[in-house]
């Protein structure tokens, strides 16, 4: 058809008329490309993406789990001819000699030290090479990849850079070259193949508790538990739902695994669609810590207080996300909002001092507000109280009011233009408690100050 | 005439059974006669006695029957969301009581939707440390997207005994708060026996299953007390005001309450807090028959010019003798 990349569409027109013209979209191809590549996680956990086409897949080690490297070429051709792909495969001891593979050839597979008699008869683009250096080694009569092989290595280092040699010795396996996967490696993990598809979600969370219990068995023999577990699930047509929990405790248990899967079943509801039945379940130990085994109690039975919390908060967070349910903790600072702060509540901050209550006791509300709002605000003399001020569109008289107390900026930690605030306990006519602040100084500073509420007193 | 005697035992004790059952609830009776105002009955079907939670006011508990039942559902109403700091506040004085008076568990679960605790601020853990004595190691905090996910998680941690209490806040009147959800949750506190505070801000009064409601408003607060006696214009221990709008075995009424965060205990607001204050000489005079020394220091106009100053202040001639120009020689 003699069309070309980066040919004008007038001039595509011109020759073809009757052409289809489609907009490219990238940010769709990658979504796609990123969707493959969920997808061929069945294959091996080790999976990277190449470019804007192409997908790199470690092996290692898993081919024999599909019959060899050859059987699982056609299994990925197949399952993917059906999802309606059509994908050019290779396979190679190294990147690069894979790479070429996948281009060059129809489904080759190549052996160990076969790469250069491979690659001898290649164009140059068979290297991942830059574009320009491409042009440049052409332009002196270098086309194929044997003539380069064949010359010597230092005259070519020195006119054409270090580049184009790790290039060579990446596609010989001379130089090792790793893959950067896209997901971390779980520790652990545990799945079953079906041969029929399952469709009702009470099949998978049963089969999600047959695989917990082989779980159960890998964990024990590392003497670990799971602090984070995730369920895969592919579906027939290349979907991957991924679903995820954490716990606060390492998890080693069948029962409670499987309690946390249906909480987060449960809220994602119709998220996680069947469709035609998943044909790949896996579940595994993303995150691994040590398991604490303990002897139970001859008279008493029951688990460590505060065990119930932690499986209570799990199931609570596994529902609506890991920052549902949160524990207080003091913290050094004048700055009440920075005065304490929530931590999950599994985390015991015992090196953090609670400073003594009695020793600086100052009134501080029970209430305080996110963000302090802005007030309306009429005093009689600038640096005293209120006299009423305005709050939600609300008149409050103030009837008594204590203070200021002077909280000055943390200039350690604060920024320099940060203000000085004086607070004042206030009772409106109708008994109300409130904490409200002046931010800065009349006169002083080059903004006018302001009022705002931020707390409310019992 | 002694078969219906028997009878009526036989028919009293299966009803009682049936009321254990049900878990029905207490009930007031009116007393015979109106003369004597301790002749009323409550008649609490089934609950122990000692399950009550004594608010520490005679009159707000005798007006309760004795006390607020801790194994219960308890609805608070806050009328306005800026009331938020008063309702707030006697439910963790309900709560600071429960765990002097129980030696339960010490943690405290405190649900609340997201919108409630934007609006009317989220509990502060150094406030609630230096009022209610409850450390903030012991509260945890669960934000809930929804009403009825504040529920869902109030239902799973009221069957926990590892909590002494669970407070569910929420603002408005939300659809999932019917009868079935507050009935579910009140079976539950009443099974663990352990007290389930319903707060809410700003809603109205509708039919739900708790057995009391309270209706909280803020009330001015006492003044400090000195030693010199309470000292005018200042903003002491909190007051609220409260009504027990709804109770099968409580009168309603209406208590001023003031609630003391040293004793950690609520004190009637209409009795002094203490003794009325000695405002006798703090050093006793002496005896002997001698005459007592006039106070040190007197008040003293500043002196003349060239006069001199009293306690030693230099004298005008004195004070400046160095400040003169000096005159050339």
């Amino acid at each position: 058809m003699r069309l070309k990349r980066g040919m004008g569409i007038a001039d595509a027109r011109a020759m073809h008329p009757s052409i289809e013209i489609v907009e490219a979209e990238p940010d769709a191809d990658k979504e796609l490309l990123d969707g493959l590549a969920d997808w061929c996680d069945r294959y091996t956990p080790l999976v990277a993406l190449d470019g804007v086409d192409g997908l790199f897949l470690d092996i290692s080690g898993c081919a024999h789990l599909f019959g060899g490297e050859r059987a699982m070429l056609d299994d990925i051709a197949k399952r993917l001819l059906g999802q309606g792909f059509c994908v050019k495969l290779g396979a190679a001891s190294t990147p690069g000699g894979a790479w070429a593979a996948a281009r060059f050839s129809n489904a080759a597979i190549l052996t160990p030290k076969s790469e250069s008699a491979f690659l001898a008869p290649l164009p140059l683009s068979a290297l991942r090479l830059a574009p320009e250096l491409r042009e440049r080694l052409e332009g002196v009569g270098l086309r194929r990849v044997g003539t380069l092989l064949q010359a010597p290595r230092a005259p070519l280092a020195r006119r054409f850079g270090k580049g184009l040699l790790l290039r060579l010795d990446q596609a010989l396996g001379a130089v090792e070259e790793a893959i950067s996967p896209r997901l971390p490696v779980a520790p652990l993990s545990v799945e079953r193949f079906l041969p029929e598809p399952l469709v009702r979600m009470e099949d998978v969370e049963h089969l999600l508790g047959l695989l917990a219990n082989t779980l159960k068995g890998d964990l024990e023999r590392r003497g670990e538990g799971a602090r984070r577990l995730e369920l895969q699930l592919f579906r027939v047509d290349g979907l991957v739902s991924r679903i995820a929990v954490g716990a606060a405790r390492p998890l080693r248990d069948p029962r409670l695994i499987l309690k946390l899967f249906r909480e987060r079943l449960a809220v994602l509801g119709d998220q996680v669609d069947a469709g035609y039945g998943f044909d790949l379940v896996r579940l595994s130990a993303a995150l691994v810590a040590p398991f604490e085994d303990r002897q139970a109690d001859l008279v008493d039975s029951a688990g460590e207080e505060g065990e119930g919390i932690a499986h209570f908060a799990d199931r609570v967070r596994a529902r609506y996300g890991p920052e549902t349910i949160v524990r207080p903790v003091l913290v050094e600072s004048h700055i009440p909002e920075h005065a304490v702060t929530a931590v999950a509540v599994e985390d015991r901050l015992e090196a953090m001092p609670i400073p003594d209550v009695q020793d600086e006791n100052p009134e501080r509300p029970i209430r305080l507000l996110q963000h302090p709002e802005l007030l309306q605000v009429s005093a009689e003399v600038p640096e005293g109280p209120p006299i009423h001020f305005r709050w939600r569109s609300a008149l409050h008289k103030v009837a008594r009011s204590e203070g200021p107390e002077r909280i000055a900026p943390e200039w350690w930690r604060d920024r320099a233009d940060a203000e000085t605030r004086d607070y004042f306990r206030i009772e409106d006519t109708e008994g109300r408690r409130f904490w409200l602040f002046r931010r800065g100084f009349y006169g002083t500073a080059a903004r006018p100050p302001a009022w705002f509420m931020h707390g409310l007193f019992s | 005439m002694a078969t219906s005697a028997l009878a009526k035992d036989i028919v009293f004790a299966l009803r009682q059974q049936i009321a254990k059952i049900e878990g029905a609830l207490p009930e007031r009776l009116a007393a015979p006669d109106k003369a004597e105002e301790s002749a009323v009955i409550v008649r609490r079907h089934g609950v122990a006695a000692h399950t009550l939670l004594q608010i520490g006011v005679e009159e707000i508990d005798a007006a309760l029957g004795g006390g607020l039942e801790a194994g219960a559902l308890t609805e608070l109403h806050g009328r306005e969301t800026r009331d938020a700091g008063a309702s707030a506040g006697f439910v963790l004085c309900l709560v600071s009581l429960w765990m002097k008076a129980a030696t339960a568990a010490p943690f405290i679960l405190w649900i609340g939707t997201e919108e409630v605790f934007r609006e009317a601020g989220f509990p502060y853990g150094r406030g609630i440390l230096g009022l209610f004595g409850i450390p903030p190691e012991n509260l945890l905090f669960a934000a809930a997207p929804k009403p009825s996910d504040a529920l869902w998680i109030a239902e799973e941690a009221a069957v926990l005994s590892d909590f002494a209490a669970v407070i569910v806040e929420l603002r408005g009147s939300p659809r999932a708060l019917d009868l079935t959800a507050t009935r579910r949750l009140h079976r539950r506190a009443q099974k663990v026996g352990r007290p389930v505070f319903l707060l809410r801000q700003g809603a109205v009064a509708e039919p739900t299953a708790a057995p009391v409601r309270f209706v909280l408003s803020a009330s001015a607060a006492g003044l400090r007390e000195t030693l010199d006696g309470p000292l005018p214009l200042s903003i002491g221990p909190p007051g609220f005001e409260v009504e027990i709008s709804k109770s099968r075995a409580a009168a309603s009424g209406r208590f001023v309450l003031e609630w003391n965060a040293d004793e950690r205990i609520f004190e009637d607001r209409r009795r002094g807090r203490f003794a009325p204050p000695d405002r006798g000489a703090l050093v006793s005079l002496s005896g002997g028959g001698q005459a007592v020394e006039e106070a040190l220091g007197a008040v003293v106009a500043f002196g003349q010019s060239g006069a001199r100053a009293a306690h030693h202040q230099p004298s005008r001639e004195q004070h400046t003798a160095h400040l003169r120009p000096r005159r050339a020689s």
